[in-house]
């Protein structure tokens, strides 16, 4: 029995399953079956920031969705009257930012930097298209997702 | 002149990164001979990454997945061609032994041809057909001999594609973990773009090769054509050149009847199973294997292989193809790119909705 148990040490990759946990708290893939989040894992690109480094600046056009794994990123947006920045948002593990990248390549509303050493996941528009084909049962599911925390911030946005 | 200077730190901060890939560049020039069993381990690798990826994703630790993988391949290619050597030792042995009488009736039939058409039109003469074709008659088993140094890298790039397989992508993560932090989505955009139509491209013409190597050698094989097992393999490689493989098979297969049977029956026969081949393959496996894949114009094809074999010979030939995907990709994102990031087309217009969030 421990021997069995050993040999699935060795054999098994603790880090892999680590990440396909974390994507099953990740809000965007609510309702995928962890089977299927292995596709999802398949079709992310991760990358570290260091402290201080820009992800992305606003007027960029946006191509990818970041998921925050480890550290931090602050979110940030320049006023076009005044030419002032603020930071607009905090982003921590397990959050998300940058989607509208995924429906429209269109230049980003805000810029994005690593508040300290941040390991990210990208999902690219590319690999998400080929993956709404590929899989249709994972596509819907992000697809409906995408459209409920679109519509959430809209509502935010509104009643503030 | 705080733009001016602002500019000349751009250009300094690039300074390193180029020396480094010059003196790189100067090193595989140096070492040219040696760098090409690792272009086509890198290749191979390539093509078999989406194997390991698969296992790895699903927690198993990346060294387990490629000795797997390495155990079953070899486990596979071991019975495939202790079946093909079974087949093949014969036919080699068969084809060495009867060689003389077909190169003498293949001589035979051009003489009869060059002697008709001198006699009608005296100035072919000077082209000396005859012993050109006996010259190259007498240099076919010699060409067939020189294959053999290729062999030894079947040995080679194995044992290197291991390695970079095991590696995995920790030499490209390492790069792009160090280029600059504000490029990196653009980079990785660009590479994702490349790898899914190059990928998609060569897996899709591999098992689109694979399956029509399958079928010529059964249906040779039911046709009881002489030398099925060489023939389908010369089909299998050659449709790894887009419309070659039918073609080329179509001919040979035809030719060996000919010499086999003596009757046009089986010529026949085998003209239509070929036919057959290309329907299948235009219309079934082309738009099912191929369909994510990288569309390239024939004529572009024809050109891409052209300039291959004048660059490279005939691993220029087998190259090719992907270096075209490649370059087609880039320029793609390249025009793509002038029109987003340049401004070459306005602005797109955010869509726009006058009915209010309700």
């Amino acid at each position: 029995m421990f021997k069995t148990l050993n040999l699935f040490n060795v054999i098994y990759d603790e880090e892999t399953l680590k990440k396909i946990d974390f994507l099953k708290s990740i809000r965007l893939f609510e309702g995928i079956k962890k089977r299927d989040l292995i596709h999802i894992l398949e079709n992310l690109q991760e990358r570290t920031y260091l402290k201080g480094e820009t992800v992305f600046t606003q007027g960029d056009i946006g191509r990818a969705l970041f998921i925050v794994f480890s550290g931090k990123i602050a979110l940030s947006r320049q006023d076009q009257e005044t030419e002032k920045s603020g930071v607009i948002a905090e982003v921590q593990p397990g959050e998300f930012f940058g989607e509208m990248a995924l429906l429209e390549e269109m230049p980003r509303t805000a810029t994005a930097s690593a508040l300290e050493e941040t390991r990210v996941f990208m999902l690219f528009k590319i690999k998400l298209e080929s993956l709404l084909f590929a899989r249709p049962r994972i596509g819907v599911v992000i697809s409906t997702q995408l459209a409920k925390i679109m519509s959430a911030r809209l509502r935010t946005y509104i009643e503030k | 002149m705080t733009e001016i200077a602002a500019a000349r730190r751009n250009y300094r901060e690039f300074i390193i990164p180029a020396l480094i890939v010059l003196a790189f560049a100067y090193l595989l020039l140096l070492a040219k001979g040696a760098v090409f069993p690792f272009i086509l381990s890198a290749a191979l690798a390539y093509i078999l990454n989406p194997i390991v990826k698969h296992f790895e994703v699903r927690g198993i630790k990346r060294i387990y997945a490629v000795i797997g993988l390495y155990l079953t391949f070899g486990a596979l290619l071991f019975t495939v061609l202790y079946l093909l050597f079974h087949f093949l030792s014969f036919e080699l042995e068969s084809l060495q032994q009867s060689w003389p009488v077909y190169a003498g009736r293949i001589q035979d039939v051009v003489l009869n041809l060059n002697s008709r058409l001198v006699r009608n039109y005296p100035f072919l003469a000077g082209l000396k057909l005859t012993e050109k074709l006996g010259h190259i008659l007498e240099l076919m088993p010699q060409l067939l001999l020189a294959l053999i140094p290729a062999l030894t890298l079947s040995f080679v790039v194995p044992f290197i594609t291991f390695f970079i397989l095991l590696g995995g992508s920790s030499l490209i993560d390492y790069l792009l973990d160090h280029v600059p932090s504000k490029h990196a989505e653009i980079i990785l955009h660009i590479a994702s773009r490349i790898d899914a139509s190059l990928g998609n491209y060569l897996r899709g013409i591999l098992t689109e090769a694979l399956i029509i190597f399958l079928i010529a050698f059964t249906g040779l094989v039911i046709m009881d054509l002489n030398y099925s097992a060489f023939i389908a393999i010369l089909i299998g490689i050659s449709s790894l050149v887009p419309y070659a493989g039918a073609f080329l098979g179509a001919v040979i297969s035809s030719i060996v009847a000919w010499f086999q049977f003596g009757a046009m029956l089986p010529i026949i026969k085998i003209l239509v199973f070929f036919t057959g081949i290309r329907f299948l393959d235009d219309w079934f496996l082309q738009p099912y294997i191929m369909k994510r894949a990288v569309k390239l114009n024939p004529a572009i094809v024809l050109f891409a292989l052209l300039a291959g074999w004048e660059l490279g010979g005939i691993w220029g030939v087998i190259f090719a193809i992907p270096v075209t995907c490649i370059i087609k990709e880039i320029i793609q994102i390249a025009v793509e790119l002038q029109e987003t990031e340049f401004r070459w087309k306005p602005k797109a217009e955010p869509t726009r909705i006058s009915i209010p969030y309700t």
